[in-house]
């Protein structure tokens, strides 16, 4: 009856049928789909396309000369840099704004309107003011990023600071704390993983806004030598660039899942 | 002592008692005040920072005989095509993702690096391979905007409680009878919350396709009113596509709110 249920069995059953079992493996299974994927993008590039396009040969063979050349460890240091610092600021102001939005209702009225509709805005609209505000400057980028971080950390700050238990409110009470006990020793903590979420979203924005930043006000990093290099007709190097930005931002998803479960370690949430 | 106390409980009466008005108050003193700031600092800012008045008439004029009315249709078009893209193939990859265990293991991981790549890089490879027409634009904007409708999917799909799935087999339902009256239900409060993110990530995508791919529409008039540092012309346009952005999310919420009205009784 469960095999009936379970609905997920009848397609296995059909499925070792078809392949042979150490297929179907899970392990192997993506290696197998990558080197199929990889395969075909080489034979059906070598084949069909022009030789300046991309593809995984000429990718490893571009790999260790683009990562040998100073140029490629500038553009990281400047880029991932200026990433860095954008969602250190952007963070801590979007807390700090945030936990004062949640714990007092007339300044959320006050602020939620904007922040609100900011945060709606898809922010890549907001790069052609900054540049004229800013300047084509590596600074437009930093004020990117630091929107980018800032807002997604403000609106899931205030909501996770204002839906605190009760319970934890009155026992603090109880104790004499005072408001900044409230504020940041049980508002902030129990909005952790709230704010953890609002970080890995602020940061993801910031990656794809500091590379949008680049391209449209020529600042040099590593998004605007993925265009150039490929401007250049050199797409295997410029690819090099795109799997780097890849692996960085995988390693930040990585990177925040474990910073959770180390500031808030009792969250079992998805 | 007693009198500072007093006095506090004296605010956080008025506080509660006057709740409805100091809420009307605090929006329209934010809004008040950040017309009169904008109003003020722009009178002595020059070029770079307009005042809101003539801000407001750069928007009207563009809207009544500029160029941004026709911008606004082609950038729509091309708004409409990837959301509904988003919404067909994402739902079909997403319930692929979901009953197909070989499919899952084959290509999830490659989904989630496909989701977190930042999409503007693998613009130039788009462009050198398909060029910078229509279609090219609709695959960048489906990139970026179709992950939250396919995840949220595959998430629905997995989570229908397996007593759900026996009853349906005990009374004898048949494949579509499973499909509509058990897996379409208890899916689409799920989809919906990723079609709703994906309302909003769609307009994303319309505007990086837009600005690099050959600018076209919106952000192409955008470009070009920085391009002259014009910044009433700019301010005018981002203030126009924040208005439609919160709109649109308006929108997404309502439709999500009016088809999962049963969620929280059918899953919570």
């Amino acid at each position: 009856m469960a095999a009936l249920g379970s609905g997920l069995a009848p397609e296995l059953i059909r499925d070792r049928r078809v392949l042979p079992r150490w297929l179907t493996r899970e392990r192997t299974a993506p290696i197998v789909t990558g080197l199929v994927i990889l395969l075909i993008w080489q034979v059906v590039v070598s084949t069909q396309l022009p030789s300046f396009v991309a593809r995984p040969s000429g990718i490893i063979m571009a790999f260790p000369s683009t990562v040998a050349s100073e140029e490629f460890w500038i553009d990281v240091v400047v880029t991932l840099g200026a990433i860095l610092e954008g969602v250190v600021i952007g963070s801590v102001a979007g807390i700090l704004v945030g936990v004062a939005m949640g714990r007092v209702r007339e300044i959320n009225w006050f602020l939620s309107t904007y922040i609100r509709a900011l945060y709606a805005l898809p922010l890549i609209a907001l790069v052609p003011i900054v540049i004229i505000w800013v300047g084509y400057s590596p600074a437009s980028r930093l004020v990117i990023v630091i929107i980018s971080v800032f807002l997604p950390v403000a609106v899931t700050t205030a909501d996770g600071t204002r839906a605190i238990s009760k319970d934890y409110l009155d026992v603090g009470r109880m104790f004499g704390a005072r408001t900044h006990n409230i504020w940041f020793g049980i508002a902030l903590p129990s909005a952790m993983p709230h704010i953890v979420a609002g970080i890995e979203l602020g940061f993801a924005r910031g990656i794809t806004n500091a590379i949008a930043v680049e391209v449209l006000a020529s600042v040099n990093g590593m998004g605007m030598s993925v265009f150039t290099k490929s401007n250049e007709l050199n797409e295997n190097g410029s690819f090099v660039y795109v799997l780097c930005l890849a692996i960085f931002a995988v390693g930040v998803r990585a990177a925040m899942i474990r910073f959770r479960h180390w500031v808030a370690p009792w969250y079992r949430g998805q | 002592m007693a009198d500072k106390r007093s006095f506090a409980a004296r605010i956080a009466r008025f506080r509660i008692v006057n709740a409805w008005w100091i809420r009307i108050a605090c929006y329209a003193a934010s809004i008040i005040l950040l017309l009169a700031v904008w109003q003020a600092f722009g009178n002595s800012f020059g070029v770079l920072f307009v005042p809101f008045s003539k801000t407001m008439t750069s928007l009207w004029s563009m809207l009544v005989s500029g160029p941004l009315l026709p911008a606004l249709w082609v950038s729509g078009k091309l708004y409409l095509v990837t959301l509904l893209i988003n919404i067909v193939v994402g739902v079909t990859l997403g319930l692929l993702l979901a009953r197909s265990k070989l499919f899952a293991a084959a290509f999830e991981p490659y989904v989630y690096i496909l989701y977190a790549t930042p999409t503007i890089s693998l613009v130039p490879f788009v462009s050198v391979l398909f060029g910078f027409t229509f279609w090219p634009r609709v695959l960048v904007s489906v990139l970026i905007s179709i992950f939250p409708v396919l995840l949220g999917t595959t998430e629905g799909a997995r989570s229908i409680p397996r007593q759900h799935l026996d009853v349906a087999a005990i009374f004898g339902s048949s494949e579509g009878q499973l499909w509509r009256d058990v897996i379409i239900p208890y899916v689409t409060p799920y989809a919906m919350t990723g079609i709703k993110q994906s309302i909003a990530l769609s307009m994303v995508g319309t505007l990086v396709a837009e600005f690099f791919l050959n600018p076209d529409g919106v952000a192409a008039v955008m470009l070009e009113g920085t391009t002259i540092v014009d910044s009433a012309w700019v301010l005018a346009i981002t203030v126009f596509v924040a208005a439609i952005a919160v709109l649109l999310v308006g929108v997404g919420e309502l439709i999500e709110r009016y088809l999962v009205r049963w969620r929280h009784s059918a899953v919570g």
